[in-house]
């Protein structure tokens, strides 16, 4: 049985930022250059060449965007100026936006008034929010935000918002594991899924495979980003009230009284700490990001979609409105802490709540999930499947 | 002609070191006659030369032996004019490979200076051949297209007259219906300009258009070819210099190509041929209702590379195709464009043209053989993509655009050959290979051996290029364009320069009585005794470039202005009855028997080699320089072309007493390298009747041994001629030794 071209498929993810995979004919140099990819799983010539060919159907089912961490190296030995590795950024976008069965994804993908106006929309809603949610009375003599929002309601908020964006993120992640897995999906058992859960969890927090790139620059960078983002996800989110046990000296977010009417905790406290490392980290990271992009020094940041924009802006503006918090209430200037603090909701929030089930931190789940996901898939296979020769070939196609 | 004999004996690059000169000397006054015999240290320098001179002033002497270096070098240099001149090469292929005061080394020496002797006793100086009628500069070019305007505006830039004959009534061949082109520096299709080149031509005073025309009869030689062209019902006659044969190609015929092609199943299904006609009336649609065209689909080498079509690849419907599909994304960048091929090809610089049409989004797939699907009223394409390594299938496809191939006009109508031994009872299976002549009603010569040139291969009327760049196996007539080699409008822009050249070159050269390529500059041609021919037509037959016509008595009638000068036809006459002033069955007769033959009991075997002087006397020389030794026993004598064999100088040499004849020459077959190609194959030819006759008298056939040789070969030469010395030996001396 033939495979079908769809001729055009190729203009459809123009939309998605494709421009010069026209031009690849199909060498092999990428794929040779590229540390991740393997015998089982090469890429990105692979792909390039589905594009190609509008095979639409193998694109949906392979694992390969994932495996690919954009080190740029392909892109860079091109003799064709074919740009694999934005290729393969752009499969990620696809795919991210063929995973999420809202259709939201897609929109948000293909449309930069879309984009912007879904941000905007969301900050308005948070902004009109807290300006119309607020306990009273308020503290305008000293800088403290639980008089205005206490810790115990915003822990409630939170908790709602990660129900939603979970939600959504789980959802599309099982839609990504089902086509990922194909015929094997209903085939594998599921104690044979939580036997590679360690995986997932290490690639999760380390994105280990990037260090096996040449460039460990970009691994570092990335590295500092995604764990400065944890680290103060974890206290601004999880530990805004001490966690929902209300444990007195967890909390992040604590008023003017809790402390004796100081409002710093020790320079050796660990939250103290952590925030500062978070704080410079991701501001290390997404400056550097930014200012890549900006000149375009390397491959990776030759190409930059809205939505890679839209990213790091977002993420810059919630950490400076951060730090911008942090200095008013240490000068105890109420007003402005109150009212950067609406700013910061403003902006955090949309970047959350749109960026993790819809956009481009859906990788966070995506890629560590496909990795665990091929060894789940190698592992049946070599349990059930007597191939002649031994070959364990993780196929993605069906 | 009165000889005055004088030897100069150059001692320098080791002769005199190696060789006894003194004696030397004495054998070239007492036995060969020289009144003057005079060494020298630098015989090549300026001194050299003027003691030459003034001898020629003072003493008079008029027959020069020159033993020194080879007679491919320096021969600028040892050039007199008034004298007749021979060298005697000593250096090379005496000093320089063999030890250095030998008796056999002084031996050889000494025979090759009698042997140069006999040759000068035989030796006139040659005058050259003036026609009667008068010699005629002009060049005929046979076709209008690109080729023919290009080469007549050539001759006419150089300052010759050009007469330009084109069948259809107006100039431009295929061209005019083309509107964009493919060519340097194939950055992007270019508009056409061939009305610029048409005018050009048109306002030209040295050139002479004949639309509407055709060469009804082309008879003579080059500087008096005659001309009679047709035009409108009326003939006139032009006397012509040489001619340009450009008269292009058709395309390969769609209805003979394979059926999976789909080719005549659907009205969508056109061939690269029919692209450029729609494309030329403007917005291209498709065929069947004119609708947009939304996916395209080109498949390349249809009924090309194949051997039940055409078994060759015609180098430009890659180009084609690529154009085409440019010309489609650059009416709508929305339209689905894909490219099969089996090898993408653009020769010369085209690397630049693919970059362009895979940025301007066409796909290319890779696959050996796609098929076209025709059925239900919609056009498919099924293909096994090679990097997919799977087969895919594109449908809903508008319009598929077969690549088809190029065949020379040449190609065209029926083997004369074939017609001949329909008429002609007996086959003469001595003769060689005969070339296949089509009879393609183009250029309609009154020669003997057919009316058009023979072709190479797949019916191109072209040469071996290696050794004949822009040659053709009839003298004074160039092919040009796709009519010699498949070929785009760049390629043919340079190659119809070339012909211009090569022609102009030609009515140089003949007006003047020289030959041309190989033999440029040569003076002498062939004479024929005609009383004592017997009309057994060997030489009109084996003639490599039909130069011999034949006369109302059956006697063959030559056309001097047509000879290469290469004496396959003094070869092959039995009755000897053709000969040059500077070279003749006689004088290599006479060579052999002044070689001195010693008798059986002193061991020394004598071995004659007959070498051709294109790559066999050549890579002995090399031999020579590389410093590499043989035996001492043989005697080479350098012939024009083996195929100027005459067999009697096998017989002359066995009754001397030579031991061994071997007969060294270029490559035949079908990769020959024979610069006159034929000439090599037929000595073979004429060996293999030798060898019976030796058989019959009891004497061994293996004294005589034909090898080939090209001039890379040099380093397996001492071998060879070791091998048949030690056969030689193995055998026994020639019994005819003392008689």
């Amino acid at each position: 049985m033939s495979n079908k071209v769809d001729p055009n498929f190729i203009r459809e993810l123009e939309e998605f930022g494709l421009k010069d995979a026209s031009k690849c004919y199909n060498c092999g140099t990428c794929t040779a250059i590229c540390d991740l990819a393997t015998p089982e799983n090469p890429f990105p010539r692979k792909l390039v060449r589905y594009i190609q060919l509008g095979q639409r159907d193998k694109i949906l089912r392979s694992p390969e965007p994932w495996l690919c961490y954009y080190c740029g190296d392909c892109s860079t030995r091109c003799p064709r100026g074919a740009d694999p590795g934005e290729t393969m950024m752009v499969l990620r976008r696809y795919l991210t936006s063929l995973y999420d069965w809202t259709g939201f994804a897609r929109k948000f993908y293909t449309s930069e008034t879309f984009e912007i106006i879904a941000v905007a929309i969301v900050g308005i809603l948070v902004g009109i929010g807290l300006l119309v949610f607020h306990s009273g009375p308020i503290n305008w003599t000293h800088t403290d935000l639980n008089s205005v929002w206490p810790s115990a309601g915003i822990e409630k908020a939170d908790l709602i918002m990660a129900a939603i964006l979970l939600f959504f993120l789980l959802t599309n992640a099982f839609r990504c594991i089902k086509v990922v897995m194909g015929e094997y999906f209903t085939k594998v058992p599921a104690g044979m899924y939580l036997s590679e859960l360690k995986l997932f969890f290490i690639n999760l927090f380390t994105q280990k495979q990037f260090g096996k790139c040449k460039d460990r620059q970009q691994w570092i960078v990335h590295l500092a980003i995604m764990t400065g983002y944890s680290a103060i996800f974890l206290m601004v989110v999880v530990l805004v009230n001490g966690l929902p046990l209300g444990i007195d000296w967890l909390k992040f977010q604590r008023g003017w009284a809790s402390l004796g009417g100081r409002t710093e905790y020790s320079i050796f406290n660990p939250i103290r700490l952590i925030g500062y490392y978070a704080t410079f980290a991701i501001m290390y990271g997404t400056t550097y990001a930014l200012i890549g992009r900006l000149r375009k020094s390397k491959p990776q940041y030759k190409n930059s979609h809205g939505t890679d924009w839209m990213f790091l802006a977002l993420l810059q503006l919630t950490t400076m409105t951060g730090i911008f918090i942090n200095f008013t209430r240490l000068l105890d200037w109420p007003l402005a802490t109150y009212a950067i603090y609406v700013i910061h909701m403003m902006v955090a929030i949309p970047m959350l709540v749109l960026e993790v089930p819809f956009a481009k931190w859906a990788h966070l789940a995506y890629r560590p999930i496909v990795l665990m996901l091929l060894n789940v898939k190698q592992n049946y296979i070599a349990e059930h499947e007597q191939v002649e020769g031994a070959v364990l070939a993780a196929r993605p196609a069906a | 002609m009165d000889k005055k004999i004088a030897v100069y004996i150059c001692t320098g690059c080791g002769i005199g070191e190696a060789l006894d000169i003194e004696q030397l000397s004495k054998v070239a006054t007492s036995e060969c006659k020289a009144a003057v015999c005079k060494t020298h240290p630098n015989l090549c320098s300026s001194e050299g030369s003027q003691l030459i001179r003034d001898d020629i002033a003072n003493e008079g002497v008029n027959t020069l032996i020159v033993a020194a270096c080879s007679l491919r070098v320096m021969y600028d240099v040892f050039n007199f004019e008034g004298t007749i001149l021979d060298r005697v090469n000593l250096r090379e292929q005496v000093v320089w490979s063999h030890p250095a005061n030998d008796e056999d080394t002084q031996m050889m020496a000494q025979d090759y200076l009698r042997m140069s002797a006999a040759r000068m006793k035989q030796m006139e100086p040659p005058e050259p051949f003036k026609p009667e009628q008068e010699m005629s500069k002009d060049i005929l070019v046979v076709g209008g297209g690109t080729t023919g305007m290009t080469a007549a505006l050539e001759v006419a830039k150089a300052g010759y007259s050009a007469v330009l004959v084109e069948k259809e009534n107006e100039l431009g061949g295929f061209q005019k219906n083309v509107s964009k082109n493919v060519t340097f520096p194939f950055k992007d299709v270019q508009a056409n300009e061939i009305n610029k080149l048409i005018a050009a031509v048109n306002n030209n005073e040295k050139i002479k258009v004949l639309t509407g025309s055709k060469v009804e009869k082309l008879s003579g030689g080059p500087c008096v070819f005659n001309a009679q062209i047709k035009q409108n019902g009326s003939t006139s006659d032009h006397n012509i210099g040489a001619v340009v044969l450009a008269a292009g190609w058709k395309p390969y015929d769609p209805e003979k190509l394979d059926k999976k092609l789909g080719y005549g199943a659907s009205a969508n299904v056109i061939t690269n041929v029919q692209f450029e006609e729609r494309a030329k009336s403007g917005k291209i649609t498709r065929p069947a209702d004119g609708r947009a065209l939304k996916t395209v689909a080109f498949i390349q080498c249809a009924g090309q590379r194949d051997p039940q079509h055409l078994a060759y690849c015609s180098s430009v419907c890659c180009f084609t195709a690529l154009k085409q599909a440019i010309q489609v994304k650059q009416q709508d960048p929305k339209a689905n464009v894909f490219v099969f091929y089996q090898e993408m090809r653009t020769p010369g610089q085209g690397e630049d043209f693919f970059r362009k049409a895979q940025q301007e989004g066409v796909i290319f797939v890779r696959t050996q053989a796609p098929e076209v699907l025709t059925s239900g009223g919609k056009l498919g394409v099924e293909a096994f993509d090679e990097l997919l390594g799977d087969s895919i299938l594109l449908d809903d496809v508008d319009m598929v655009v077969l690549a088809t191939g190029m065949v020379p006009a040449a190609a065209f109508g029926e083997d004369y050959k074939l017609k001949k031994e329909e008429d002609e009872e007996k086959k003469d299976a001595m003769v060689a290979s005969v070339d296949s002549i089509f009879i393609s009603d183009i250029l309609n010569l009154e020669y003997r051996q057919g009316p058009e040139l023979p072709e190479l291969q797949y019916g191109f009327p072209d040469s071996h290029f290696i050794c004949f760049p822009y040659e053709s196996r009839r003298t004074g007539i160039y092919a040009a364009g796709p009519i010699r080699r498949p070929m785009g409008i760049s390629n043919a822009i340079e190659d119809a320069t070339g012909a211009a050249m090569k022609a102009i070159q030609c009515v140089e050269l003949t007006s003047k009585g020289m030959a041309v390529h190989p033999r440029a500059g040569d003076l002498s041609y062939p004479e024929f005794f005609m009383q004592r021919c017997t009309q057994c037509k060997r030489c009109t037959e084996e003639c490599p470039f039909g130069a011999i016509n034949e006369d109302e008595k059956a006697n063959p009638l030559p056309q001097p202005t047509r000879c290469r000068r290469c004496s396959v036809c003094m070869g092959s006459c039995p009755e000897r009855i053709i000969s040059f002033k500077n070279y003749s069955v006689g004088m290599i007769g006479d060579i052999i028997k002044s070689i001195d033959v010693p008798d059986e009991y002193e061991e020394k075997p004598r071995i004659v080699v007959l070498c051709c002087e294109n790559d066999a006397y050549p890579a002995l020389d090399m031999t020579g320089l590389r410093r590499m030794s043989y035996n001492a026993w043989i005697r080479v004598i350098p012939l024009r072309c083996l195929g100027s064999l005459n067999l009697v100088w096998i017989a002359d040499s066995l009754s001397k007493g030579i031991d061994g004849i071997m007969l060294l020459g270029c490559r035949h077959g079908e990769n020959y390298q024979c610069h006159f190609v034929k000439g090599s194959e037929l000595a073979n030819i004429r060996l293999s009747k030798v060898k019976e006759t030796l058989d019959r008298l009891v004497l061994e056939s293996d004294r005589v041994l034909f090898e080939t040789a090209a001039i890379t070969d040099y380093d397996t030469l001492p071998a060879l001629l070791d091998k048949f010395a030690e056969r030689l030996v193995e055998i026994g001396p020639n019994p005819y030794k003392g008689y």
